[in-house]
């Protein structure tokens, strides 16, 4: 009997270790907004959109009339360039039903975003998050960052790293 | 008994002591002394650069910075960073308390934002672990160190062999 109480721990432990590897995604941080109302911006826009969506992009202005995918971008930051062409698609096939909304977050140099969207054609709209606050109100921590908010204005969930076009679908699924 | 000096008599002694149950003691020792090294190799805390005053750096230290390894939001030089250093200087200046600055950042990237786990709930745990792990440690240093010193007792005086035994007993004849 005295005999077995090593192998038992050496189950338990092996249990454990099991158990953690198989508990799904660690890097997969939760947001705590989801199911919260999405926190509102006002932010200056691209000059590229200023005729069509104003001077200044209010998010509480089209929330509860349509999904919202809002994505938080950089120019510097290397899988968004995946995820640009992902995102224009996504906006040219379902811009009736779904806005897209791009949050461009610790860019220090204005003109390098400017090239991003300019060398993605990118046609959804987009405002500059210049001190940080939008990014810190919605929790992140790094670029890209996408959350989805529902028609009723709540966060419905949010996909921290690049988006592939599997996720992307899985999460258009969810609101259209 | 030859006793050579004091140098021989104190290397009994410390023999002794660390013999058995006793020598848990001296690994405990050991354990902490090491911690203490651990803490003094730390560097120290770096001078807040002068921007802010000392009170945001105070609650600044509690926080994670986002975007780095291992930082606090007092310690990095981030964008992000210093943004966060700056809401906290304006809510102090609202007359916001700590707590109240702390909550702030939690409602939005929940207590993962915090430094240090709060001692309550699950995250309880984290701090009673290592408390635990010592305990079951010493317990089992201890049991293991004493069925090892019976087990000693109750072979060891049977194994003495004849010729020991006399050579002992002619080295007690000469002192």
């Amino acid at each position: 009997m005295k005999r077995l109480w090593p192998f038992a721990l050496l189950v338990v432990l092996g249990a454990l270790l099991f158990w953690g590897l198989r508990r799904g995604d660690p890097s997969a941080l939760p947001s705590v907004l989801v199911g919260k109302p999405a926190p509102d911006f006002t932010l200056p826009t691209f000059a590229p959109y200023r005729a069509e969506w104003g001077e200044r992009i209010q998010l509480s202005r089209y929330l509860g009339q349509k999904p919202i995918l809002v994505n938080l971008w950089a120019s510097w930051c290397v899988p968004c360039r995946d995820e640009a062409p992902m995102l224009e698609a996504a906006w040219r096939q379902y811009k009736d039903r779904l806005l897209i909304l791009g949050v461009n977050v610790q860019d220090t140099n204005p003109g390098a975003a400017l090239g991003f969207i300019q060398e993605f054609g990118l046609t959804f709209p987009s405002g500059i998050d210049e001190n940080g606050r939008v990014w810190i109100d919605y929790g992140g921590y790094g670029v890209p960052e996408t959350f989805l908010i529902g028609k009723d204005g709540k966060v419905l969930y949010r996909h921290a790293g690049p988006l592939d076009s599997a996720t992307l679908q899985e999460l258009l699924g969810k609101v259209l | 008994m030859r006793v050579e000096g004091i140098g021989s008599y104190a290397k009994q002694i410390f023999w002794r002591t660390t013999y058995g149950v006793r020598r848990i003691g001296a690994l405990l020792l050991l354990l902490v002394s090491s911690f203490q090294l651990l803490a003094l190799a730390q560097p120290a805390a770096n001078t807040p650069p002068p921007d802010f005053p000392p009170q945001v750096f105070e609650i600044a230290r509690e926080l994670r910075c986002p975007v780095c390894q291992g930082e606090s939001v007092a310690e990095s030089n981030s964008g992000i960073s210093l943004e966060m250093r700056r809401i906290i200087a304006e809510q102090l200046a609202q007359g916001k308390s700590k707590e109240e600055i702390k909550a702030y950042f939690v409602s939005r990237y929940g207590p993962w934002i915090l430094y240090e786990p709060p001692r309550s709930g699950l995250t309880l745990w984290v701090w009673l672990a290592p408390l635990v792990g010592v305990a079951l440690i010493g317990a089992g240093l201890y049991f293991y160190l004493q069925s090892a010193r019976r087990r000693a007792l109750e072979t060891g005086a049977a194994e003495v062999s004849e010729e020991e035994l006399r050579r002992a007993e002619a080295e007690l004849d000469q002192s």
